[in-house]
């Protein structure tokens, strides 16, 4: 995994390579994980947003009920 | 880097840029806080909660592919050439500013002892997405989901404004060349057209319960917290000055860019490529921002809130030419721009029942939207770009500045880039029925159970013995 082993023979080597990261060739599989993990948040997000309002929703606190659950602080 | 002046001159504009970018976190941070305080208590959580996940919403999706749009669209694709390869097609070849380096799956888009710059260059233009979303995010408060909401966010933050950046901001851009467009600092590229979004939006979401009365006259809800509200606006106005400096490249030696032989001129330069002067910028934004202020104060006559919210907006209308104004000139046109936003934000209000809660339509679309057309007069017969000058619709080369060019900029902006999308999107997600949030939870108060479950912690936290 790792790209760099000896920073001395990187940085004298004729021509120095600039990605150092690990796994140098394994980009286009990252870029797939980010867009899945990104599209996945979604899903995951979505669904619990809308348990949650629907919830609330069912039930139907008045406009001024909030104002008993504030807190001392 | 093997000799020290050229190592010396990267490091500093790799230094530069990554500064602005810190200072431009404090747009953010800014724009929080104003909503929060311009939210009712019930809100509170949730507001803030929105606003912070558009940070990993909108920069994941700018890793993923607003960036390398920015770089792909400058010629329309189709509308004008590229000075680079002389094509109008999607700029993906293998020259030196094009799309390919900025694929995702790119090794420059890393750790790169070969590239210095891109990764700052690309987060300074990422604060930019942030600022664009977070505008919309203050219009729509207390009634919208989060999830349409980040959808939303990243439309407008990772996909259209960095079309319009393309267009109109690009050094190759074929606004500049067909229209000599002209926006040095962003009043339409990001306000103009994230205002015109926000209004498509809000035109579908509709207004808060209550805003208007059985007979349509509007309500006033005022920021609930107003020193939340001024020193949120404070600190935009401190993040704004890092944007100022993003938008400059500072230190280019322009004699070989144009290519005028034998002819050395370091400068700092616009996102244009042509010359201007961080201290001469600096000098407008402060008159562009007290000109907003000054103004802002008489015609709202001393209202906090609209004064403070007119400094910005004096910025935002004078930044398209504040790289060329006069001080004063700047001071007038923020003025101006102030003006025209206060008046149009009560008009629309009335006329078309909008409920933009915290003027960010009026201060960044109207304001932007004017600025434009007045850059165009002021700056009349400037060059749009040092690289050549044409004739305006040719496009092979750049169009001087003009105020026909510079009106129909601001209508791509506000209204084709802006609102259009902003609307159909909105309609879309509408239809899903995941647009806005029951009518039982904004009258409860999106904050309810959060704030249930803290005084059952602290009813059993208060009975405890030990």
């Amino acid at each position: 995994m790792a790209t760099v082993t000896n920073w001395i023979d990187h940085l004298s080597a004729e021509e120095v390579a600039g990605a150092i990261y690990p796994g140098v060739g394994s980009e286009g599989i990252l870029v797939i994980i980010g867009f899945v993990l990104w599209i996945g948040w979604h899903v995951i997000s979505a669904k619990q947003e809308s348990e949650k309002l629907e919830k609330l929703a069912r039930k139907r606190p008045g406009s001024n009920d909030w104002k008993s659950n504030v807190t001392d602080g | 880097m093997t000799d020290q002046l050229g190592a010396l001159t990267t490091i500093f504009t790799e230094f530069y840029y990554w500064v602005t970018v810190v200072l431009m976190f404090l747009i953010h941070v800014g724009f929080c806080m104003y909503e929060v305080g311009a939210s009712r208590y019930k809100h509170h959580q949730h507001t803030l909660m929105k606003n912070t996940m558009l940070i990993p919403l909108v920069t994941v999706t700018w890793f993923l592919f607003g960036w390398w749009i920015y770089w792909a669209f400058p010629t329309g694709p189709g509308l004008a050439p590229s000075i680079m390869n002389e094509s109008a097609a999607l700029i993906t070849d293998d020259s030196a500013f094009s799309a390919k380096w900025y694929v995702p799956n790119s090794d420059l888009m890393a750790v790169n002892l070969g590239d210095h710059i891109s990764g700052v260059f690309w987060a300074a233009f990422l604060l930019f997405s942030w600022t664009a979303a977070s505008i919309v995010s203050g219009a729509v408060i207390e009634r919208i989901t989060t999830f349409a909401f980040g959808i939303l966010a990243i439309a407008i933050g990772s996909v259209f404004w960095t079309i319009d950046a393309a267009w109109g901001w690009h050094f190759d851009g074929w606004m500049l060349k067909i229209l000599g467009y002209h926006d040095a600092y962003a009043s339409g590229v990001i306000h103009a057209i994230a205002g015109g979004f926000a209004l498509g939006v809000l035109a579908v979401l509709g207004p808060r319960i209550g805003k208007f009365s059985s007979s349509g006259e509007p309500r006033n809800i005022g920021p609930r917290n107003p020193w939340l509200v001024t020193v949120g606006l404070f600190l935009i106005y401190t993040g704004f000055w890092g944007f100022y400096a993003a938008c400059n490249i500072p230190i280019f030696d322009l004699g070989p860019e144009y290519g005028m032989e034998g002819v050395t001129y370091f400068t700092a330069t616009n996102i244009y490529v042509t010359p201007t002067t961080l201290s001469g910028i600096t000098m407008n934004f402060l008159m562009s921002l007290s000109g907003g202020l000054l103004a802002g104060y008489v015609v709202s006559k001393g209202d906090p809130f609209w004064t403070y919210s007119s400094g910005l907006a004096g910025i935002i209308c004078a930044s398209a030419g504040n790289d060329l104004y006069h001080p004063i000139q700047s001071m007038i046109i923020g003025m101006i721009g102030v003006v025209v936003a206060y008046k149009m934000h009560y008009w629309v209000e009335r006329k078309f029942k909008i409920d933009d809660a915290v003027g960010a339509v009026a201060v960044h679309g109207y304001a932007g939207f004017a600025g434009l057309i007045i850059c165009g007069f002021v700056l009349n017969g400037y060059p749009s770009s040092g690289y050549s000058v044409g004739a305006m619709w040719d496009g092979s080369n750049y169009a001087a500045i003009n105020p026909l060019g510079m009106f129909i900029g601001a209508i791509i902006m506000f209204f084709v880039l802006g609102m259009i999308p902003g609307y159909i999107i909105a309609k879309v997600l509408h239809g899903m029925g995941k647009l806005r949030i029951p009518r039982e939870v904004e009258l409860a108060g999106l904050d309810y159970e959060i704030m249930e479950a803290a005084k059952d912690d602290e009813k059993s936290v208060a009975s405890a013995s030990r």
